[in-house]
């Protein structure tokens, strides 16, 4: 079990910088996700606490010490990759004993180890076929199988389901997570699916071109993130995002009209350092947090364009009068007939035009 | 579906009726010529002439001889050689890569008697580049073309410096199709680069390696430029004659059609079955 602190890290690749000084505090046994678009980062960060990718600026320290400059091997750690990189020439058996068996480890605890992840992750009555013989979920369980012969203070997982369909990958998410209290190891894992996210970590960081946006606890970052990137990032459908300005203040805070909607305002308690009348801001609105007409804040009327039945509840794809998207989730059985609706807001973030959080 | 590929035959003829006449009939050709006796005229249908005279003939066996010989020792060495030559290839470290490449391959686009010449000439006993070399570090001269072991070292060597690049290249194509992440893994779990060398990168490339060696085997059955430049028609005295040279030699200058025939087929049975024995000795294991 070890602590991972990030400080200052940096890569650069030639001239060309793709991560910016991140500084990431990964805590005794807990379970942290790296999650962002596609190219942010997330596997190049990985791969350095790994060992590897070398360490262009800043330090990385396991359990404590600095590992720049230690092999990989001599980290403490072990890495599922997305591609399972099992050796194709070796049996299941062999895939899982190999580094053991070529650093001369004891044969019988080489064994007992084996034994042992074999039963953690119930492959034991695959072991003597070949990778290619082996579906993807198991091709998965014995690259984490792999990495738990190990017995490492810290597993890095680089998105270990990516390759798996829909229904796999909620199962393989709920194993990982059991392995995890099993285990009780540090672990951090990278994936570009913040449902993924959501549900493993204890805590994530967010990370776009290079830069840390956010850290914290998934809920935290539900519902506080920093700035409209976490915010469109976090959650499932994405937040809305409508232009509006500010209008003045009241005794509850700052009054926020929305663009095209002159009776649409909202009252946020801002800071002092609250924006002047008249600037721009943007309000973000989670689509379940659209209430019934007069719920709330303040109603607005918008055109349905299509809508989605999932059963219990329903997405709604409409536009407001300023022609903007919004998609608002309802209960199916409060979707109406007519081609227009009328809701309101509940609950609401404002930005500032950068996409800065206004709290 | 049976209109589509009548167009296409259609399409092939001019091939297909290229393809019958000068490969299909020749090899059947070639075939009922070594059942006849060829020194007469006309010539006579005689099974037992030809193929009684080859289990007989010392010139037959002296040319098999030489030819396993060389098969036996210039192959693998050649392979190690081009396993060699691919790992430095593929190494990270190496600069102007691409130069090393076209090194590498160059010998197999040089002309055969250019080649040839160049060897004879690197060869020769009196201004020869390599006894001088040999003689600067103290060795003894050697008399590469007069004595028989030098002159089949000296046409193992010619082989293997044409066709060491070639293999190498290939081997380095199956290389790079070892997946990086596998090495990656392996580096992790503390495997060091000799023991992923032997123990991945080997195990891996063995479907390649074999379609190098079985390729080598059939063009080394078949060895002829070497011995007829650079040594002289398998000289000394027969001393480095191979199969291919004999054929050549009962073929086109006695005029033997018959029993080069049955030469011919004989070194194309003794391919195919040392092949054959090699993918069974390297199958893969169910
Ligand atoms: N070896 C390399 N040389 C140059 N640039 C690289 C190299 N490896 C990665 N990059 C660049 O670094 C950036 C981050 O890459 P990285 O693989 O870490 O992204 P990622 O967040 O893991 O993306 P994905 O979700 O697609 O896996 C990308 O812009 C990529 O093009
Ligand atoms: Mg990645």
């Amino acid at each position: 079990m070890a602590t991972v602190t990030l400080t200052n890290v940096a890569k650069r690749f030639g001239a060309f910088e793709v991560v910016h000084g991140a500084n990431i505090d990964i805590a005794d046994g807990e379970f942290v996700v790296f999650v962002g678009p596609s190219g942010c980062g997330k596997s190049t960060l990985l791969r350095m606490i790994a060992g590897l990718e070398d360490i262009s600026g800043g330090k990385i320290a396991i359990g404590g010490k600095v590992v720049n400059d230690i092999e990989p091997a001599d980290r403490g750690i072990a890495m599922v990759f997305q591609s399972y990189a099992l050796y194709p020439h070796m049996s299941v058996e062999q895939n899982l004993s190999f580094g053991l068996r070529m650093t001369g480890n004891p044969k019988a605890d080489t064994d007992r180890r084996v034994k042992r992840a074999a039963e953690i992750l119930r492959i034991s009555e695959l072991m003597d076929r070949r990778p290619k013989k082996l579906s993807g979920g198991q091709r998965q369980r014995v690259a984490i199988g792999r990495a738990i012969v190990r017995e490492p203070q810290v597993f890095l997982f680089d998105e270990p389901l990516s390759n798996l369909d829909a229904e796999l990958r909620v199962q393989m998410r709920v194993e990982i997570s059991r392995l995890h209290k099993e285990l009780g190891a540090t672990m951090v894992y990278v994936t570009h699916d913040q449902t993924e996210a959501m549900t493993l970590a204890d805590r994530i960081v967010v990370l776009r071109g290079g830069h840390v946006e956010q850290i914290g606890r998934p809920l935290d970052l539900y519902d506080n993130p920093d700035n409209m990137f976490v915010a469109g990032f976090v959650g499932s459908p994405k937040m809305n995002f409508i232009k509006a300005h500010i209008v003045g203040r009241d005794a509850r805070g700052v009054v926020v009209e929305l663009a095209g909607e002159e009776k649409t305002r909202i009252t946020q308690p801002l800071a002092e350092t609250a924006p002047e009348p008249g600037s721009k801001v943007i309000v973000g609105v989670r689509p379940e947090h659209f209430g019934g007409a007069g719920e709330g804040d303040a109603d607005l009327t918008v055109a349905i364009d299509v809508v989605e039945h999932l059963g219990g509840t329903s997405f709604l794809y409409a536009r407001t009068a300023n022609g903007e998207d919004v998609v608002i989730q309802r209960d199916a059985a409060k979707v109406p007939d007519t081609s227009e609706i009328t809701v309101s807001i509940r609950k609401s973030y404002l930005f500032d035009e950068k996409g800065l959080r206004l709290r | 579906m049976r209109n589509r590929n009548a167009t296409a035959y259609r399409f092939l003829t001019p091939y297909l009726l290229i393809f019958a006449i000068f490969w299909v009939w020749p090899i059947i050709s070639s075939f009922l010529i070594s059942f006849q006796a060829t020194r007469t005229v006309p010539w006579r249908f005689a099974p037992g002439f030809n193929w009684g005279r080859l289990i007989g003939d010392p010139a037959f066996f002296n040319a098999l001889k030489n030819t396993l010989l060389i098969l036996v020792i210039q192959v693998p060495v050649m392979i190690a050689l081009a396993m060699v030559m691919a790992v430095l290839l593929n190494s990270p470290l190496l600069k102007a890569r691409g130069l090393y490449r076209f090194a590498f391959f160059a010998p197999v686009v040089v002309g055969e008697v250019a080649y040839s010449a160049v060897f004879r000439l690197m060869f020769s006993l009196d201004f020869g580049v390599v006894d001088k070399l040999l003689n600067s570090i103290g060795l003894p001269k050697v008399d590469w073309f007069s004595n028989v072991t030098p002159a089949m070292a000296l046409i193992m060597i010619a082989v293997t410096w044409r066709w060491a690049g070639y293999n190498a290249i290939i081997l380095l194509a199956g290389m790079q199709s070892i997946p990086e992440d596998v090495y990656e893994a392996a580096t992790l779990d503390r495997v060091s680069k000799l023991k992923q060398f032997f123990y991945i990168t080997l195990p891996l490339l063995k479907p390649v390696i074999v379609f190098c060696a079985v390729l080598s085997i059939i063009g080394t059955m078949q060895l002829f430029t070497e011995p007829f430049l650079i040594t002289e028609r398998g000289g000394p005295g027969g001393g480095t004659e191979t199969l291919g040279l004999l054929l050549y030699r009962q073929g086109f200058r006695s005029l033997n059609f018959g029993y080069a025939s049955a030469v011919a087929y004989t070194m194309a049975a003794l391919a195919i079955a040392i092949t054959l024995v090699q993918l069974w000795l390297t199958r893969e294991p169910k």
